[in-house]
């Protein structure tokens, strides 16, 4: 039995496909995009975190941690230690078959919304033989979508494709050069495996966020149109920048410090699309 | 919205009008007949008004007087009256059709007198507002008015009058929580009149716009427990007894001005069924977005089928509306109390565990121990009702003459002049006592990691010095969740609840009660003065609104929601109570927010859910308007089954609602 590492279930998520989905989100991603707005799901590795809301800040999470491992930080002892149970370990082990029955609990209103289930991260492809044990033992009972940055050993990603209903896809910058920058990883095999997906048979959405100055200009989203064109992709959705991206950086102790000024908002570059004749949508 | 409705509608919000009203200091005046008390208020009240008539305001009928008579113990309420009676009629046709019934029943004639003096001082009351109408240029109201006492109202305006002026007279009376019933069912026919005779649709909006405003000026001085809590609810839509929808032409107007007035009144109920259509959904969830906290939603399948269950003939269980909450009542024709008392779950819980978990050798025997609590409270309950009811012996013909089959016998409903005399038991906390029940079973006796001398002691220390095994408490299964060991209980715990109190007679002949999922004030009230309890809530903590998740418990998500509180047989529980949840309002601004939260009402129903309230809502704004509350004069909320400005609620109830936000999506 394959385990893999969760660090959320998220149901009712809106944004992530079709109907009434629940999305499961994998730790870990190879990616580092400097806009990132779930820093919690980089690593792979479990760490503890303390929501904001209704927090008393009275430290009695930290004094419990300090107690345990000798150091100022979260640990196991803090979530008891909390009295509002607001410290959670972030990135719980999961076996695919306990996740899946979990996920099939469900299965009646995820069905009758021609909804299904998500699995985003992180990047989940990441953790490969998990997902794809899940995506497996899930087959003909749920719909099966993937979110995905694209980034991943394209033979790796052709078995996963093959078992998915659905592909997000983002697509980030064009550039190489730029994207190696801003990303933190080349994009060569972005491009492969989005022709990867599209011949998988499944939905394939590409969706594309939009950063400001970064992702939204002129010559990127003319890049990635006409590369769309080529491929007869005339559909887009496009995902404005989240203003609210730096808040999570406090909860997992780390500085938010992003390469680019928040305060500008993100351009929909209509004309663009429209010359190319590819339908967008702002989701 | 035109700008005749700007004007009116910034008028109100204003709401300047108000400072002018006057205080007066009514002369006692006792009738040796109590059965004229009512007709001698509204006389005293009506002769005191100015008639003052607002820009823009067709529909009058507007208190200039801010206090009313004492007539304590003659006031009812939570009943929808007899609107078909008004409109059939008119104002001087009901008069005379009192005058009618009294001569075929001549020995009821003090009864008939007591009403007949009523309607009397409002036929006085509207000649004089169509006087000062007139002066005043508006002829409009004049002649409405002057139409609908000398004949039936014809069209949707006349109609419109008449149930303003009764509604006048019935707060006047002391009929509380004036419910307005199936609006888009009786009006219907009138609306269609005016489309008859030429009105446009944007006219009835704007009449219909118009006429919500009005229902708005006084609430501030409408009787509640706090401003908002006036009963004023429609409802929309559902099945006739030949299982046709009628949702109509009329009910899409009411949606949309609702929409766009974003007011308190009238609050909007829905009824819909396995087949309404997800565009229906839609259309109702754009209303959901403007964060009204409206509409709510009902299960025609579940409450229908859990009405004749409890004994209501079909035709009359196939009309239910709400009353001015979430209780489902039959209208006209009813004189039910359906918030007679209220059962308190989580109390009931902490009693058995104080008191027996000691000597229970397993979880069953534990749970016998807690039903055994809920049955000891409704037989207080039976004991206290029955005093309520000793107490009822102030009558009320004007109110009870729109109580159909009181009218048409002239006997009051204390003397059993209604058809149904039911009495409603709310079920306060469910979620919280399924919880802590949970914890037991799971803590106590499965893993035994908690003992019960542990247990006990940190309940009766409110948890001080037991943090550690109050987060155990915490982080034990939670009903939301849809985990077997939670949805057990809570279905174990309801049915047991409702073969107790479904059909017990309450003591008035051929009545009985009626069990139900809801707690209204009772969720800050009631749960002060209960000590903590084995879900980890501590002592004087507030309750979850109605049927939901507890406090604070961080359920898996929207779908664990709905699926756990369907679970329960909800056809034995139609006293009502909605599940509540709250969602995020940038949810409703993404454009797949829309049908996928209508995808998320449409199955709550699929599933026998009966009864459904979400709220469009922002923490962060409730937080800052407590901090700066000038800046939000018009922010609305939710508060239990109504809406109220959140400015005027008391704290404990704006916080209440903001601790119910810190889980929302």
């Amino acid at each position: 039995m394959k385990q893999g590492k969760v660090f959320s279930i998220e149901e009712f998520s809106v944004f992530d496909g079709d109907g009434i989905r629940t999305t499961v989100f994998l730790k870990g991603c190879p990616m580092r995009c400097v806009w990132c707005h779930s820093p919690e799901s980089q690593t792979y590795e479990s760490e503890y975190l303390r929501s904001p809301n209704g927090c008393l800040h009275c430290d009695r999470c930290l004094d419990a941690g300090e107690k345990e491992t000798g150091k100022r930080v979260l640990s196991r002892a803090s979530v008891a230690a909390c009295p509002r149970n607001l410290v959670r370990l972030c990135g719980e082990t999961f076996d695919a078959e306990t996740l899946c029955e979990r996920l099939l609990r469900e299965k009646d209103v995820l069905d009758a919304s021609g909804g299904g289930v998500t699995f985003s991260g992180g990047e989940p492809t990441m953790q490969a033989e998990f997902l794809l044990e899940c995506l497996r033992l899930l087959k003909g009972k749920l719909n099966r979508g993937l979110q995905t940055c694209g980034k991943c050993p394209p033979a790796v990603f052709e078995k996963i494709a093959e078992e998915c209903d659905l592909i997000l896809f983002d697509l980030k910058i064009f550039d190489k050069a730029a994207h190696l920058k801003y990303v933190g990883a080349d994009n060569e095999d972005i491009l492969i495996n989005f022709d990867i997906a599209l011949r998988s048979g499944a939905k394939v959405v590409p969706r594309m966020p939009l950063i400001p100055t970064l992702t939204d200009t002129e010559s990127n989203v003319n890049d990635w149109c006409e590369w769309l064109n080529e491929r007869g992709v005339k559909y887009v959705e496009l995902l404005k920048y989240n203003k609210m991206a730096g808040s999570k950086y406090k909860l997992a102790g780390r500085v938010w410090n992003p390469p680019f000024d928040e305060s500008i908002d993100c351009v929909v570059r209509k004309e663009i699309y429209e010359k190319h004749g590819i339908e967008y949508k702002i989701v | 919205m035109t700008d005749k409705v700007k004007e009116f509608l910034a008028f109100h919000r204003k709401r300047e009008y108000r400072k002018t009203r006057r205080t007066i200091d009514f002369e006692k005046i006792e009738p040796e007949d109590l059965n004229m008390w009512p007709a001698t208020v509204m006389k005293q009240v009506s002769e005191a008004e100015d008639l003052r008539l607002y820009p823009q305001d067709i529909f009058g009928f507007n208190r200039s007087v801010a206090n009313l008579p004492d007539l304590k113990g003659f006031h009812m309420g939570n009943i929808t009256p007899d609107y078909p009676f008004a409109l059939k009629f008119g104002l001087g046709g009901m008069t005379n059709e009192l005058r009618r019934l009294k001569s075929v029943n001549p020995d009821k004639a003090a009864f008939y007198d007591g009403a007949i003096a009523g309607f009397e001082a409002l036929e006085k009351l509207a000649a004089r507002q169509a006087d000062e109408a007139e002066k005043q240029g508006n002829t409009r109201l004049a002649d409405g008015i002057r139409a609908i006492l000398s004949r039936p109202p014809h069209d949707y305006y006349e109609a419109l009058l008449t149930q303003r002026a009764m509604t006048y007279l019935l707060r006047v009376v002391r009929m509380d929580h004036v419910t307005m019933g199936r609006f888009d069912k009786y009006m219907y026919p009138f609306f269609l009149k005016s489309l008859e005779e030429g009105a446009t649709k944007d006219e009835l909006l704007e009449m219909t716009e118009l006429y919500f405003i009005s229902l708005n000026l006084d609430t501030d001085i409408y009787s509640g427990i706090q401003q908002g809590d006036n009963g004023q609810s429609l409802v929309l839509g559902g099945r006739t007894k030949e299982s046709e929808d009628i949702f109509n032409d009329l009910s899409e107007i009411v949606l949309c001005a609702s929409e766009e007035l974003c007011l308190i009144d009238p609050k909007i109920n829905v009824r819909v069924n396995k087949n309404t259509p997800l565009s229906r959904y839609e259309r109702c969830t754009r209303l959901t977005a403007k964060g009204l906290g409206f509409p709510q939603y009902s299960n025609d399948d579940v409450v229908i089928k859990g009405l004749t269950d409890l004994g209501y003939d079909y035709d009359d269980a196939v009309e239910y509306t709400m009353a001015a909450c979430w209780e489902f009542i039959v209208p006209y024709v009813a004189y039910d109390i359906v918030n007679i008392r209220t059962m308190n779950f989580p109390k009931a819980v902490r009693q058995a565990t104080i008191d027996d978990l000691k000597n229970c050798k397993d979880f069953e025997e534990f749970f016998a121990c807690a039903n055994k609590q809920v049955d000891a409270q409704f037989a207080e309950h039976i004991e206290i009702a029955k005093e309520h009811a000793a107490r009822e012996i102030y009558p009320n013909p004007v109110a009870c003459a729109f109580i159909t089959p009181c009218r048409e016998k002239g006997i009051d409903r204390i003397n059993g002049g209604a058809k149904y005399n039911n009495y409603g038991l709310h079920g306060l906390g469910i979620a919280p006592a399924v919880d802590a029940l949970a914890a037991i079973k799971t803590r106590v006796f499965e893993e035994k990691s908690i003992t019960k001398d542990d247990l006990i002691a940190a309940l009766e220390a409110n948890f001080e010095g037991w943090g550690e095994l109050r987060s155990l408490l915490l982080s034990s299964p939670k009903m939301g969740n849809n985990e077997d060991v939670t949805n057990d209980i809570a279905v174990r715990l309801m049915d047991h609840f409702a073969s107790v109190v479904n059909g017990t007679p309450n003591g008035k002949k051929g009545a009985i009660w009626r069990a139900g999922t809801g707690g209204s004030m009772d969720y800050v009230y009631m749960a002060r003065g209960v000590g903590a309890t084995a879900d980890g809530r501590k002592a004087d903590e507030p309750y979850p609104s109605s049927f939901s998740p507890s406090i604070g418990v961080k359920a898996n998500g929207l779908i664990s929601v709905i699926s756990s509180f369907t679970k329960p047989h909800l056809v034995k529980t139609v006293n009502g109570g909605p599940l509540t949840i709250e969602i995020h309002e940038t949810v409703f601004n993404h454009p797949d927010g829309i049908p996928k939260v209508a995808m998320l009402v449409q199955n709550f129903i699929r599933l026998g859910g009966h009864q459904l309230q979400l709220n469009a809502i922002a923490r962060e704004k409730l937080l800052d308007a407590q901090a700066h509350p000038e800046n939000y004069p018009d922010l609305i909320v939710r508060v239990w089954g109504w809406s109220g400005y959140f400015n005027e609620l008391d704290l404990c109830f704006q916080n209440q609602i903001i601790s119910r936000t810190e889980y929302g999506i």
